[in-house]
């Protein structure tokens, strides 16, 4: 078969203009196949990563964005002394739309050595000790760097909060790309006195026998009586009930990318009916020379499976770079979902191209492979 | 032991509730080394029973057996592979394959026998040398004359030293002056390189340079103003 790839090849080509445009066609559609798995992934990443199960969150009881979630900083000390708990971790977030948004800054006030006991990042400028020992200086996600074109140096406002770029960090969790870690005690003061003393939220580290459920219940129960009541759940369930209506909109875009398959396949498939009804003599003429049926219908085939792998293979390529180069992610109240390319999507990605080649393939070669060969040659 | 054996072979097709038959029991023998045109008039059936012994088309009834093989009892896929190693098919209208240059073409054939990149270019250079287009190797059809590109087809007949080189009417679409040329190149091709010829021509002119000519007329086929009968075949 393969002696007949130029064969192949040239025919693709002797239709440049229709082959370009079914190339194209599939390659939007497979980039839009790639960017809506990214952005499931990016959830799906969220919501069931390392620590999603094994690490709390404690918020105030009743309250949605990090704006009004306000704990005392002291809840702390109480959970920390639990049984099963590793460390807890007060976090002040600062966000300048806590509705849903393509271009949210999220800030994560957190003490230092908290930062780097439990972020695993690395910087890629700046140095550490320029962050940690000054008040208002901001270590900034990659992403949101891309985004809004800072390096270390530059100060910049949002709402009520400046910041100094300190440096500027690359986390393999990609969520992590899109905040700006600042100093707690900084953003507690940043918005007003009323603040000090208040943390939006607690992140608790539980070890390996820890029940998270129960320290839940146990946390909740704990502060029920207290100033502040709480809601205690699983960092993955805490991440699900935030971004709900967006998991919701997200559930259903991905029929889209269903919807993207479908449409490749009739594109494909209409360009090879195409390709094989203009050439109706020219398979009658292959066969009289002595190709079997089932060689034609594997040239047709063949030329059915390389426009749609060639269109995949851009349009996931496409996605990749345009996924990786813009950092692009969508976050609501303070959580965000990053739309992360990744290997698996990518060969995912071509591998339906494939599949729909197959497909798209089989009816016209069939119709190809069974030409009546001496009716065929009286063909115009 | 002929060639190829035409026995009793006839040919039916279905026009709305007509049935046509273009051959009825018709039988011929063509030795190793003939040179044989088949003419008739316009729908006499000499075209169709060219495509029978190509064995691009089935007969209703009877058999063709070509090279000890009776290509009626053969299955689709079997019968291309054979064609592939006996038949050499030349066009009225050429049938170039209009993306390949005239090498690609002419080597085309080769691609389905069990051969060699060397040994297929030793091949196509003689086939393209034998019709004098060595020059218009790198040629597309579009790039050729009507003449030059029969010539091609000729070249991609014979390529693969078939058995049988059948002709549909080589030179239906050509100007006398080209058509000379392409029937001398088939008269050299059957004395010079001892194929079987087999060519189909309404041109009586045409079918003059032929050893033997065979007339198709109301179904049955005539040589020297006798029937070519399975009898008469038989006791030849």
């Amino acid at each position: 078969m393969f002696k007949f790839i130029p064969y192949v090849l040239k025919s693709l080509w002797r239709h440049r203009a229709r082959t370009l445009l079914t190339v194209s066609g599939t390659a939007v559609a497979l980039l839009v196949f790639c960017f809506i798995g990214a952005v499931q992934q990016g959830l799906l990443a969220l919501t069931s990563g390392g620590d999603a199960g094994r690490t709390l969150i404690v918020f105030q009881e009743n309250r949605f964005c990090p704006q009004s979630s306000r704990l005392p900083q002291d809840y702390a000390g109480d959970i920390k002394k639990m049984p099963g708990v590793v460390d807890v971790v007060p976090i002040k977030v600062f966000t300048n739309n806590c509705r849903a948004s393509l271009d949210s800054i999220v800030f994560q006030g957190m003490e230092p050595e908290k930062i780097k006991a439990w972020r695993d990042f690395d910087l890629q400028s700046g140095d550490w000790s320029s962050f940690s020992g000054q008040d208002d200086a901001a270590l900034v996600g990659a992403d949101v760097a891309a985004r809004r074109n800072l390096s270390v140096g530059d100060k910049f406002t949002i709402g009520d909060v400046t910041v100094v770029v300190r440096g500027v960090f690359q986390s393999p969790t990609a969520a992590d790309n899109n905040l700006i870690f600042t100093q707690l005690e900084f953003l507690q003061r940043a918005r007003g006195a009323s603040d000090v003393g208040t943390v939006t939220q607690l992140e608790v580290h539980l070890n390996d026998t820890a029940d998270p459920e129960a320290l839940a219940k146990q946390i909740d129960q704990t502060f029920h009586a207290g100033p502040v009541g709480t809601t205690t759940r699983t960092k993955g369930m805490f991440q699900a009930d935030t971004l709900a209506d967006l998991a919701e909109l997200i559930g259903f875009v991905h029929w889209l990318g269903y919807a993207c398959v479908g449409l490749v396949l009739s594109l494909v498939a209409t360009t090879t009916v195409m390709a094989v009804q203009d050439r109706i003599k020219e398979h009658a003429v292959l066969q009289t020379l002595g190709l079997r049926p089932l060689r034609v219908f594997g040239l047709v085939l063949t030329e059915s499976l390389l426009l749609s792998t060639l269109g995949g293979i851009c349009g996931v390529l496409g996605s990749v770079l345009l996924l990786s180069m813009s950092g692009m992610s969508i976050a609501a109240e303070g959580v965000t979902i990053a739309f992360e390319p990744s290997l698996n999507l990518a060969i995912q990605g071509v591998l339906v191209a494939v599949l729909v080649g197959v497909l798209a393939g089989i009816a016209p070669g069939w119709q190809a492979s069974r030409t009546e060969i001496v009716t065929a040659l009286r063909h115009a | 032991m002929p060639l190829v054996e035409v026995i009793n072979v006839s040919k039916e097709y279905a026009n709305g509730e007509e049935t046509i038959r273009p051959l009825d029991e018709v039988s011929l023998n063509v030795n190793e080394g003939d040179y044989v045109s088949l003419m008739g008039a316009s729908g006499s059936g000499k075209s169709t029973l060219l495509n029978l012994i190509a064995g691009i088309d089935q007969a209703t009834s009877g058999e063709i057996v070509v090279a000890d093989t009776d290509i009626t009892k053969l299955a689709r896929g079997k019968l291309a592979d054979w064609r592939a190693a006996h038949i050499g098919y030349v066009f009225q209208t050429h049938n170039l394959i209009p993306v390949l240059t005239a090498y690609e073409n002419v080597e085309m054939p080769l691609l389905l026998l069990p051969m060699s990149a060397s040994e297929r270019r030793k091949r196509v250079e003689i086939a393209m040398e034998a019709v004098d287009l060595t020059s218009r190797a790198s040629h597309y059809p579009r790039q050729m004359s009507g003449g030059q590109e029969q010539r091609v087809g000729i070249a991609r007949a014979i390529v693969s030293n078939p058995t049988v080189v059948v002709a549909d009417e080589p030179t239906g679409s050509l100007d006398d002056k080209t058509t000379e040329q392409i029937l001398s190149l088939l008269s050299r091709i059957n004395e010079e390189l001892g194929m079987t010829l087999l060519m189909v021509t309404h041109d009586s002119e045409a079918g003059q340079r032929a050893k033997r000519q065979i007339r198709l007329e109301r179904g049955r086929l005539m040589e020297n103003g006798k029937e070519t009968t399975s009898a008469h075949l038989r006791t030849a």
